[in-house]
């Protein structure tokens, strides 16, 4: 995404044109099936509900059009401070497989005192999807082995 | 089945979509959306607003609801009717009345109405029109009473009087033959009733009875069931068989329980 835009809402797909199993390949680089399953590189490609993707870069865009417009206020100390305070309280959190629920940080994301359909609807806390503890741990830390 | 590398994020869930469009072009024909109909109206009086909804809910060519309440409480002096998809206008009226409960406790002000018209408008915006809520939002704040209608995809009006759903046209005519500035308290619930009325006689989707709610200065009616124009009318004859009508060919009753004296050793092998 570009970093100064003054977007409202996400453009209407951001799909990058490449694709890639690095994600999920073991140590000898391709995909690694026991781990995560088949793969289907067209599922990646085909067009996905549109929605989706808008609701997925919401978020992001308004923060982004918010930090741009701050930038431009205030000179680039206030975005910059604002992403490091962020950044700071999101790296207090419980191991990958257990729910963080990040009170601090929305705080300052302004998000403390709403509530909206992710906060009831489909609650990952109630998640029953099983989790390996190790991969994600290695894929947090960026760890490959 | 794959591994989950990071927690799931919370909201709509989008998996089955590629299936179902799949699925689709295999032949299969997916579900049609379902048909919904409403007559929602709302007018502004002399010292409030009244709104005004009729009761039936539908599914498609059956009535799945006789008597179904679609005027929602959003905050004390807020109230907001609601056509649409029924689930929809229920969460998307349950979620802002939470939100306004939030913002009233933060700020310890009244609501306005304004406030509860920009959260929803920026909701359904956000959604693009896949909640389906077609909503008349009134209420009464320090500007007086206001009274917007808000479309599913997030554009909104405000006006004098306004009508919803289905049913909106019929209840329109009504409004624009008769409405007129400043009408008295009881003028302005009868217009109500008659262009709710209106649009249960006459559009297929609406029907049942008539709930109107009046908000005025720090006092709000609810008034469930005002007028109810389709009673189940008496039938003449009744039709109830009298006892005795079918002949007793043989009878057994059995009892269920063996009542056994005496106490029995408990088993505690």
């Amino acid at each position: 995404m570009e970093t100064q835009s003054l977007r409202i809402i996400p453009p209407q797909d951001i799909a990058s044109t490449v694709k890639s199993v690095a994600k999920t390949a073991n140590s000898f680089g391709v995909h690694d099936t026991f781990r995560h399953g088949l793969k289907s590189i067209e599922g990646d490609i085909l067009p996905k509900h549109p929605l989706e993707n808008r609701l997925k870069h919401w978020e992001e865009t308004q923060t982004n059009l918010k930090l741009t417009l701050h930038r431009r206020i205030y000179g680039i100390h206030a975005p910059v401070r604002q992403l490091m305070e962020r950044s700071i309280v999101s790296r207090v959190q419980r191991a990958p497989i257990l729910h963080s629920s990040n009170l601090s940080l929305d705080i300052l994301m302004g998000k403390d005192e709403t509530i909206d359909f992710e906060d009831f609807l489909n609650d990952p806390k109630l998640s029953t999807e099983m989790m390996d503890m190790h991969i994600s741990m290695e894929h947090k830390l960026g760890i490959k082995f | 089945m794959t591994t989950r590398l990071e927690q799931p994020k919370g909201g709509f869930n989008f998996d089955n979509y590629q299936r179902n469009v799949f699925l689709e072009q295999k032949g299969i024909t997916l579900p049609k959306m379902t048909k919904t109909g409403t007559t929602i109206v709302g007018l502004i009086y002399k010292d409030g607003v009244c709104l005004g909804a009729d009761t039936r809910a539908t599914a498609g060519p059956i009535v799945a609801d006789k008597n179904c309440e679609k005027i929602h409480y959003l905050a004390p002096n807020i109230h907001c009717c609601g056509a649409g998809t029924a689930a929809d206008t229920e969460y998307t009226t349950a979620l802002i009345s939470s939100q306004l409960e939030l913002h009233r406790l933060t700020t310890g002000r009244k609501s306005r109405v304004a406030t509860a018209l920009i959260m929803l408008k920026q909701m359904l915006f956000r959604y693009q029109g896949h909640i389906g809520a077609a909503l008349v939002l009134g209420g009464y704040d320090i500007n007086g009473p206001c009274l917007y209608t808000i479309h599913p995809h997030g554009s909104t009006d405000k006006l004098p009087y306004v009508t919803m759903g289905s049913g909106s046209l019929a209840a329109m005519s009504v409004f624009e033959s008769r409405w007129r500035k400043d009408l008295e308290r009881q003028e302005a619930i009868d217009l109500v009733k008659d262009a709710i009325e209106s649009g249960i006689f006459n559009d297929l989707g609406s029907g049942s009875n008539v709930d109107v709610t009046v908000i005025e200065k720090d006092k709000v009616d609810v008034y469930r069931n005002y007028a109810k124009p389709n009673e189940r009318g008496q039938k003449e004859q009744s039709y109830k068989f009298n006892r005795g009508t079918t002949a007793i060919l043989k009878e057994s009753i059995k009892d269920l329980v063996i009542i056994t004296e005496g106490i029995e050793e408990m088993d505690i092998s």
